[in-house]
């Protein structure tokens, strides 16, 4: 199949998860027969007001977020060299998780915005998985970069359930935000997302050659004329910046970054030129339809988006290890 | 004096100094908390002499939690010493064979799907949990004849699968308003008692006898499997041995104390930086660092923010971290060196 | 005859020793204990025991107050003194604090403190009650048998027969509002969650008359009894008074305003959401407690009047 009738097939399952996940909710007045109308025409109905001001907003972060996390997986597994990384793998997510709940929970640090804590506490375990990992050189075994990552992971999220432990409405912030719960977002927060997305598919594109001759290997690298250690920093600080940017809009959005550059690969080769827009879109389509499972699970509840995609993920996981053939 | 007899006088000394900071911190743990106790108050209730006694706090609450925070903190030392052996991985450890995450899910169904039931049931599930999660492991690695690298793969997936129940339940059906559960989903002594003590006790004990006895063996698996079965060891067998008596003591750890994970994998790397890579060494005094790490840690989370109790699992790895992110960032240019 | 008088009077000097020996027989949620007669040294770990105790004039010497000695609020603190001890959280109480104040009775949470229930019973008799998932009939039901506990019988039933009859009153005053469905939620600034009918304010609103567009269901976990909900549920129950408290300001229902589906909600319209004390209205159950609340509901329906 060519490569453009792909990317066409995958764009329309883009577009028909997120018609369908529009239909979704409380409201009786929404179906797929009048969905389109509702988006193009505003006739002053509370259903046109629900789907604009509820569920697109809803819709787009699930999109976008699905888009930057992809993209951030994808760029760490080029970095580590290693199919299994991600940003869940690695404790990137669960450290931007501790940073909320450090930032919710203790005084003195009340007045800084929740976003900047996740950002601030991603990098942070990041930067403790790769050092416990072997250093920051660039010698990274697999396997302990996968432990190291696990064990970070693990230390932050015993410290943000203690604070499900604390006063009430202090831990009903922390889960409703750990869980990425997307019930609630707004417009506002919709665009700086975006801005990111696009960011994050050019960042990509320009590092999509010195990704692929990354897996070449140091030497060949350097014989190749370019610098490993730079395509490395900079995939990692792409890795990052995507990340903390989602986490912040939507709270830590388990494994998506491990399952969609995983299937592309699958799908679209090694390359990283063709990986970088079907990745793009195939984390969008993934949350899209990750988000209208969240609304269908526990109807007329809401299971959060994370809890979701951490059910999905986590068993992709366990398949992808089991399959994987060469891994240390 | 030959240099053998040196080192030997070395490893010793360490270990006594170990023993001996073991001792005075769980000492100094009796002492420390919500209610300060003075020396001669404690020396009072333990020895019933006459004078000011605080029988509760000292016999009830905290004795025991001390002799838990030892037992616990031995067990899952002793536990991560053999996985890193099996496993070969510096960075294995008690949970990435998935115990934690078995007991964690167990218990939290339990709260879940069966409320009405006694706390008591819940060391029984989780330790149930992580065996049953560790027992996927290993059937997995058994039939598929894995590396150990990847064996421990598939229990960092085995982990995350049930860890992803967990959160399920937690945010869904459990909510975080019972916090007893939360409490033990983060490593805590809070609101242990003798009982918990006389259910894990001899458990424990046998199955540290079991490793302590099977030391020589390590060491002959650590020379590499061709070797050890030039040897005459059976390794698949002796591998399967090592972990299910990893497994039962880190479980029925964690049954009591919840999920204490650093503990496994930061006191046997600490011992081996102290006395060296021989079991015979390395498993004593990996026990010793994980109760030291353990008792400090509970009697640090009571004194620090009093009346609430910082959970000693999370103080635990706290207190370690330093000395682990050091150890690994020298054996790492160590190796590329 | 001397004689008999001195022997009645030693008959009744010794009844009067075997009574104050003898135990009260509680039953409780996690089964029957017995509680040595006028405990005098009471340890609390919820809210809603503080509320039964200050009923009948008794002074808990440690409260669970989260560490925070002003959510213990006036209209308790008027009858109990400020001389309690914080014995810590609510959901992790210091069972050595506890011990320290050498308690002859403590009064237990069966949500929060069953899984301590040991400890606590081996500090002192121990009685557990539903208050968190309590409904109003159960707090009622609690504070009663508290006060049994504590040899209170008599100022409790006078208590609670004023109770009934301050209620009543406080009934007539709204009079009938079996038309009107009303919500009562909690914004804390990222979500906002509903107390249902099974909840202990849900009951007391059904108590006064007031419709719920909520169904109710079957369970009576904390999760049945609190809901988390998104804007467009809200909009599809629609309940014709809300009454909101807020733990964080502004809230999430401000950052609402302006959204049709906010602005056309039935409560909106009619200007019929009101604010309360959240924490008085979500924290505190109880005899008093209740009456606060009822005090707040005449208040706003008298602008509803209006």
């Amino acid at each position: 199949m060519p490569l453009a009738v792909r990317y066409v097939l995958l764009i329309a399952v883009v577009v028909a998860a997120a018609l369908w996940s529009l239909t979704l909710g409380q409201r009786g007045d929404i179906h797929l027969s009048n969905i389109l109308s509702l988006l193009w025409v505003d006739d002053g109905s509370l259903a046109r007001s629900a789907v604009i001001d509820l569920r697109l907003p809803r819709t787009l972060v699930a999109l976008f977020v699905g888009v930057n996390l992809a993209l951030a997986g994808l760029a760490l597994q080029a970095v580590t060299r290693n199919p299994l990384a991600s940003e869940s793998i690695l404790g990137i997510n669960q450290g931007a998780s501790l940073g909320v709940a450090l930032a919710v929970v203790l005084p003195f640090l009340a007045g800084v915005p929740l976003d900047l804590m996740a950002i601030l506490g991603a990098a942070l375990a990041g930067l403790v998985t790769f050092a416990i990992a072997g250093g920051l050189g660039g010698r990274l075994d697999s396997i302990r970069l996968i432990l190291a990552g696990v064990a970070v992971g693990a230390f932050s999220y015993a410290c943000v359930r203690f604070t499900y432990t604390l006063d009430d409405d202090l831990s009903r912030l922390v889960i409703n935000w750990v869980s990425a719960d997307i019930s609630s977002v707004s417009v506002q927060q919709v665009l700086p997302l975006i801005a990111w997305s696009f960011a994050g598919v050019l960042g990509s594109l320009l590092l999509a050659h010195g990704f692929n001759v990354l897996a070449l290997g140091d030497g060949a690298s350097q014989g190749l004329g370019i610098d490993p250690r730079r395509v490395r920093f900079l995939g990692a600080a792409l890795a990052a910046v995507l990340t903390g940017a989602s986490v912040a809009v939507a709270g830590p959005v388990m494994f998506v970054g491990l399952v969609v550059p995983h299937l592309c690969r699958f799908w679209f080769g090694q390359n990283h030129r063709a990986l970088v827009p079907a990745v793009a879109l195939g984390g969008g389509a993934l949350l899209v339809l990750a988000d209208a499972v969240s609304k269908l699970v526990r109807f007329p509840y809401e299971t959060p988006l994370g809890v979701v995609c951490a059910l999905i993920g986590a068993p992709y996981f366990l398949y992808a290890t089991l399959t994987a053939r060469r891994l240390a | 004096m030959t240099p053998g007899q040196g080192i030997y006088r070395r490893r010793a000394s360490l270990v006594a100094l170990l023993a001996a900071l073991t001792l005075a911190s769980a000492i100094w743990s009796l002492g420390v908390g919500a209610v300060k106790v003075p020396v001669d108050v404690i020396v009072n209730t333990l020895l019933n002499l006459d004078g000011d006694q605080q029988r509760y706090i000292i016999l009830k609450s905290r004795l025991p939690r001390v002799v838990l925070a030892l037992l616990a903190g031995g067990a899952l030392a002793l536990s991560g010493a053999i996985i890193q052996a099996v496993i070969r991985n510096p960075l294995a450890s008690p949970g990435i064979i998935g115990i934690n995450s078995g007991a964690a899910l167990f218990a939290v169904l339990l709260v879940s799907l069966l409320p009405d039931l006694p706390p008591a049931w819940m060391p029984v599930t989780a330790c149930l949990g992580g065996l049953s999660a560790a027992g996927i492991v290993m059937l997995v690695a058994h039939f598929r004849t894995l590396s150990p690298a990847h064996l421990a793969l598939i229990g960092v997936a085995v982990g995350l699968v049930f860890e992803a129940g967990v959160d399920y339940l937690l945010v869904t059906s459990s909510d975080a308003e019972r916090s007893a559960p939360l409490i033990w989903l983060t490593g805590s002594l809070w609101g242990r008692n003798w009982d918990h003590v006389s259910v894990s006790v001899a458990p424990l004990m046998i199955f540290a006898a079991l490793a302590l006895v099977l030391t020589y063996r390590l060491d002959l698996l650590s020379l590499g499997d061709a070797s050890a079965t030039g040897l005459g060891i059976r390794v698949p067998l002796l591998r399967l041995a090592l972990l299910a008596v990893a497994t039962v003591l880190a479980s029925v750890s964690v049954a009591v104390v919840g999920v204490m994970g650093f503990i496994g994998l930061m006191a046997p790397h600490i011992a081996r930086r102290l006395v060296g890579g021989s079991h015979r060494w390395l498993l004593p005094t990996s026990a010793l660092t994980g109760m030291l790490l353990v008792s400090l840690a509970d009697g640090l989370g009571r004194a620090i923010a009093p009346p609430l109790e910082v959970s000693a699992g999370i103080l635990a790895a706290l207190l370690g971290a330093p000395f682990f992110v050091y150890i690994m960032l020298t054996t790492a240019s160590e190796q590329d060196g | 005859m001397r004689n008999v008088i001195a022997r009645l009077g030693m008959t009744a000097s010794l009844l009067a020793m075997v009574t104050s020996a003898h135990a009260v027989e509680i039953d409780h949620e996690l089964g029957t204990t017995d509680v040595p007669e006028n405990p005098e040294r009471i340890v609390v770990l919820e809210y809603s025991f503080v509320d039964s105790l200050a009923a009948v004039g008794v002074a808990p010497v440690g409260i669970a107050d989260d560490n925070s000695r002003d959510r213990i609020v006036q209209a308790y603190t008027d009858i109990i003194g400020d001389d309690w001890v914080s014995v810590g959280t609510r959901k992790s109480p210091s069972l050595e604090i506890i011990a320290s104040l050498q308690p002859d009775l403590i009064i237990a949470d069966k949500n929060r403190h069953s899984a301590i229930y040991s400890s606590l019973s081996d500090i002192a008799p121990t009685l557990v009650f539903d208050s968190l998932t309590g409904t109003y009939d159960v707090a009622l039901e609690s504070a009663a048998t508290i006060a049994h506990a504590v040899g209170r019988d008599a100022q409790m039933s006078e208590r609670l027969a004023e109770h009934r009859a301050l209620m009543s009153d406080y009934k007539a005053q709204l009079g009938d509002v079996s038309g009107l469905s009303i919500q009562f939620f909690i914004d804390n600034g990222r979500g906002i969650y509903l107390h249902s009918p099974t909840s202990y304010n849900g009951s007391l609103l059904s108590w006064f008359g007031f419709e719920t567009e909520m169904t109710a269901t079957d369970g009576d976990t904390y999760s049945d009894a609190i809901v988390q909900t998104s804007l467009e549920q809200l909009s599809v129950l629609n309940p014709d008074i809300l009454v909101r408290g807020k733990y964080a300001d502004p809230g999430l229902t401000d950052e609402w305003v302006g959204q049709p589906l906010f602005d056309n909600l039935k409560a909106i319209q009619s200007g019929w959401l009101f604010d309360i004390e959240a924490h008085n209205w979500s924290r505190l159950r109880g005899v008093i407690a209740s009456e606060a609340s009822a005090a707040s509901l005449v208040d706003i329906m008298a602008q509803i009047e209006r």
